[in-house]
């Protein structure tokens, strides 16, 4: 079989020691990055793109594909310790690795996150190398109809996200969608809520939200009281620290589930893995038979999107190797990388160079192998920050904050909107709104209303295209289901309760 | 009185939100709602402006009808302490021009430590030096990462 | 006597403009600012730009790039504006600096309220569809927008973008009328016309060019003044019957306001060096670019008319101008 021929030539490259090198430094520096909020995969490869120049290309690009997958790993780290999200793919590991921690189990959940993102990361490049034709084929099917769908699918399930107050959630949900309008409209050029300020006009970044509403909040939630005593149990013993088996087990579907979805929506052109990863949740929920307990701590909630995360940067190979389709922010500096040095990605670049592809996923198996055996020993060690006495630590948590927040775009004003977005959160937290639908609601707004207005461009004003179209009647009908759910539930209450006064 | 607080924490919350939406309404209607070439720049915003508006008249009203409490009175110590670490949060982000970083969160870190969880002058000194030459040394210095640098020059 | 006082007047006269020239050198590291985040379009450019002033030792100091994104660039101009009189600043500016403050009114920094030094490049584009599309020529695919208005469909950036101003451009002239659906990223695009999703899209020529080797994409046309080295075979819009304006989109080096004269002649002639060296050459090359250099007084003059027919193209697509 010509795959495995060429697999076997990938490692023939991915094991000479330059290129083993520089794998290594790669996940090392991937890793690193994806610990510090704020800095980001795209910044890092941006700034050591002209050190690439003299190395040989196959080394250079193992090297940058380390950083962005290495960096997923590391991601989860502040997410879990300090309900600070790494990058936007990180929000929904906040929240139930940030529970667990408080719990006491801050340990397992960084484990099952590394685990979570090994068995994932080696099935989106499993992915990539058995089904990138195909795949890539049906992604190119996939357009504003089924986005929209796949996003109101997404939406939906804030149901899921509800807590006690559906009421509140949607609320939530539906100023996480105003956030997501600020900025200049674009299909029509029109500027929305930007209240005269022109820091305003590109829109609110994600991350800046997050953090304030997560992270901040959590930490002005905690300085109400002047505790004598740590706030965050860190039990001793090893077997504390790491997942045990029961955790594996509960976490069997989660692998799957996360390794799959992330795969696919990384596959599509407008897919991400913010997308991916609160998508992953969802479904999680959904067929887990604790479901009420997610958001509490629940371990499976931490594997599903931590794995998601990982296989996305698999499937966001795909449109890249395969059509020399840039999907995200990281994938659009890896073509440049690739032009610069002479490659241009198409459907071309793997029958032309297949030592460079196979090289390249050759690589990636080893660089998971790699981060996996870095990650796990350093999880005992990242839970001892933890032991910090919490006069140290919040301080710690703010500075954080405020320096992933100014690292990403150097300015002042996104500053105060992580001020306002703090006091928001705060306010929720207290008035008892959940803030996991805003975010949802905010990640996934702008998407929608794009999807929604190209989708009624392309039918000419006939919303029909979006039932007439299989795959997104199809997402939409389970939209619709999502959403009933909750109404099952208050069905079978209340004739249970007719059937007791009958 | 138990009733009415937890009563105005949804309610004031609703009322805003129904503002909230009101607002969002009246700006959705001055863009374009359905244009020639699909729909415009007000269609998604009114769309979300009247859901938001629906559901937060439903919250009022929902207040309005309930009579048992559901939750605690406000206790407006604990609100003052989050708000204080809000406001030396803010301070702090204000002297970032003039101070810089490091300078502002060793003083926002003192702060916290010394008035917030009333530890001793010596270790809130010796926690806000330590925490803020961290920050220099790992973002300034290891990573290069520019931190706000104040007229001191760093 | 006379002849000797009149030699020395010469003489002086003719070292004082190359004093004048000597007397400004970048004192430290220069700023390039650019308004993307990096690995976007501009902070390629920049930092390409920095490792060829590197390479060919152009200046005595380094040249780094500051990433100042945000507001569609009126972040980095305001940036811009607040550096008066900095003569080690620079910016790199593209025609998003020219549009935003047309259409906001939030961005209040023109090119005008900076001090222009050098146009650099110029972009040409193509216009593409599906190889098996049923349009072979530009003409059909107009005739059968004539035919049925409204229902071809093109994808594109934003409504302010090029690629809408070149459907604006062809839609007056021709009469047609076809739909223009924006995509936020140049994958989304592609994608769309690749799925069959549309019909037509304006793209980069390196961007089409693997697409068209392996034989998914097909160029129409091209949007520039002469045919592209690389597509000898295609039309350009002129050439092609359609007798519109070639809009171009630029690339160009602006200063802060209120810096003294010396330093905009010594950018001026720092950017005419740089894209006279050969790393230059091959980029320019390498990219499908134009060469387009122009120093800061034409720069200035193409700011006006160049805004001056945006105007009118905004207006015409029913976009209001706040400017």
């Amino acid at each position: 079989m010509e795959i495995l021929a060429g697999l076997l030539n990938g490692f023939a490259v991915a094991l000479e020691p330059a290129n083993l090198f520089w794998c290594f430094v790669g996940v090392l520096l991937g890793t690193v990055v994806g610990i510090l909020p704020g800095l980001g995969p795209p910044a890092t490869i941006a700034m050591l793109l002209p050190l690439t120049f003299n190395m040989n290309p196959a080394g250079a690009i193992i090297m940058l594909a380390g950083i962005y997958y290495g960096a997923k790993y590391g991601g989860s780290t502040t997410s879990i310790l300090m309900n600070v999200p790494g990058e936007s793919a990180s929000v929904v590991t906040c929240l139930d690795g940030y529970q667990m921690a408080r719990k006491g189990r801050a340990g397992p959940a960084l484990g099952i996150a590394a685990i979570a993102s090994f068995v994932a990361g080696t099935v989106g490049v499993l992915g990539l190398m058995l089904v990138a034709p195909p795949i890539a084929k049906f992604a190119l099917s996939f357009s504003s109809p089924e986005y929209f769908a796949l996003m109101s699918l997404g939406l939906a399930l804030v149901v899921l996200l509800a807590g006690r107050s559906i009421v509140k959630a949607l609320l939530a949900a539906l100023v996480g969608l105003w956030i997501a309008s600020v900025g200049t409209d674009l299909f029509s050029g029109t500027s929305r809520f930007t209240f005269g300020q022109m820091e305003l006009l590109s829109g609110i970044d994600f991350v800046v939200v997050a953090i304030g509403v997560f992270a901040l909040a959590e930490v002005f939630v905690n300085l109400e009281v002047r505790e004598e005593t740590q706030l965050l149990p860190v039990p001793k013993g090893l077997k504390n620290l790491l997942p045990t088996m029961q955790d594996l087990k509960d976490c069997r579907f989660a692998f799957v589930n996360g390794s799959v979805i992330g795969f696919l929506v990384g596959a599509l052109p407008g897919g991400g893995s913010t997308i991916a990863s609160f998508l992953s949740y969802g479904l999680e929920k959904a067929v887990s038979p604790r479901r009420e307990q997610f958001g509490t701590g629940v371990i499976e909630g931490v594997a599903a999107p931590e794995g998601a995360n990982n296989s996305e940067t698999g499937g966001a190979l795909v449109p890249l190797l395969t059509l020399g389709i840039p999907g995200s922010g990281t994938t659009a500096i890896l073509l440049a990388a690739l032009v610069l040095w002479g490659f241009k990605p198409g459907p071309l670049f793997i029958p032309e160079h297949p030592a460079l592809f196979w090289g390249l996923v050759a690589s990636m198996y080893i660089g998971n192998v790699m981060l996996l055996i870095l990650n796990l020993p350093l999880v005992p060690l990242f839970a001892q920050v933890l032991r910090m006495p919490v006069y140290v630590l919040y301080p710690l948590i703010l500075g954080v904050s405020m320096v992933g927040v100014y690292s990403v775009s150097g300015s002042l004003f996104d500053l105060l909107l992580l001020m306002v977005f703090g006091l928001l959160g705060y306010l929720m937290r207290k008035l008892d709104y959940p803030s996991a639908p805003l975010i949802l609601g905010l990640a996934l707004g702008a998407g929608m209303e794009r999807a929604l207005r190209q989708s009624l461009m392309m039918s000419e004003g006939k919303l029909s295209i979006l039932v007439s179209r299989p795959i997104s009647a199809v997402m939409l009908s389970f939209a619709v289901l999502v959403l009933l759910i909750p109404m099952f539930g208050k069905l079978n209450a209340w004739r249970l309760r007719a059937l007791e006064q009958g | 009185m138990e009733d009415e607080t937890r009563k105005s924490g949804d309610l004031w919350s609703g009322v805003a939100l129904a503002a909230l939406g009101l607002y969002i309404v009246f700006q959705a209607r001055q863009w374009e709602y359905l244009g020639p070439e699909g729909p415009g720049a007000g269609f998604f915003p009114i769309w979300y402006g009247i859901a938001m508006l629906a559901l937060s008249m439903l919250l009022i009203v929902s207040q309005l009808r309930r009579r048992y409490a559901r939750g605690n009175a406000i206790d407006w110590t604990r609100l003052g302490r989050a708000f204080s670490t809000w406001f030396a949060l803010a301070v702090s982000v204000a002297l970032f021009k003039p101070l810089g970083f490091v300078v502002s969160f060793a003083l926002l870190t003192y702060f916290i430590v010394a008035v917030m969880y009333r530890r001793p002058l010596a270790t809130a000194a010796l926690v806000a030096v330590a925490s803020a030459a961290g920050f220099y040394l790992v973002f300034d210095l290891a990573l290069s990462v520019p931190l706000p640098v104040g007229v001191l020059g760093f | 006597m006379k002849s000797r006082l009149s030699l020395i007047a010469l003489f002086a006269s003719l070292c004082a403009p190359l004093a004048f020239a000597q007397g400004f050198k970048p004192s430290r590291t220069v700023d390039l600012v650019v308004h993307t985040g990096p690995g976007g379009g501009s902070d390629v450019l920049a930092r390409a730009i920095a490792v060829m002033v590197e390479k060919e030792k152009l200046l005595p100091v380094r040249l780094q790039v500051i990433n100042k994104p945000g507001g569609n660039a009126a972040v980095a101009a305001a940036h811009l504006a607040e550096k008066r009189g900095d003569p080690n600043t620079l910016g790199l500016f593209t025609g998003v600096w020219l549009q935003t403050p047309l259409v906001s009114s939030e961005a209040k920094i023109t090119l005008r309220d900076l001090t222009p030094i050098a146009r650099l490049v110029l972009e040409p584009a193509v216009i593409a569809v599906k190889a098996d599309s049923r349009y072979k020529t530009l003409a059909e695919f107009i005739e059968a927008a004539k035919k049925n208005p409204g229902q071809l469909k093109q994808s594109g950036g934003s409504n302010t973008s090029r690629d809408n101003v070149v459907r604006q451009l062809l839609q007056k002239s021709t009469g047609a009328r076809w739909a223009f659906i924006s995509f936020p990223g140049g994958g989304e695009r592609i994608a769309a016309l690749l799925g069959g999703h549309v019909d037509i899209m304006v793209i980069e020529p390196e961007e089409a060019g693997e697409h068209i080797r392996a034989g998914n994409m097909r160029v129409l046309a091209q949007v520039s003044e002469k045919r592209l080295a690389k597509f000898p075979e295609v039309p350009t819009l002129k050439e092609a019957g359609f007798d519109v304006p070639v809009v171009p989109q630029v690339r160009g080096v602006v200063a802060p306001p209120g810096i003294p004269k010396e330093n905009v002649e010594f950018w001026q002639d720092f950017f005419r060096r740089l894209t006279r060296t050969p790393s230059w050459q091959k980029y320019i090359e390498d990219n499908q670019f134009e060469d387009g250099y122009q120093n800061a007084a034409d720069l200035a003059n193409f700011y006006d008319e160049f805004t001056d027919r945006m105007r009118e193209i905004l207006k015409d697509a029913g976009v209001k101008t706040v400017r």
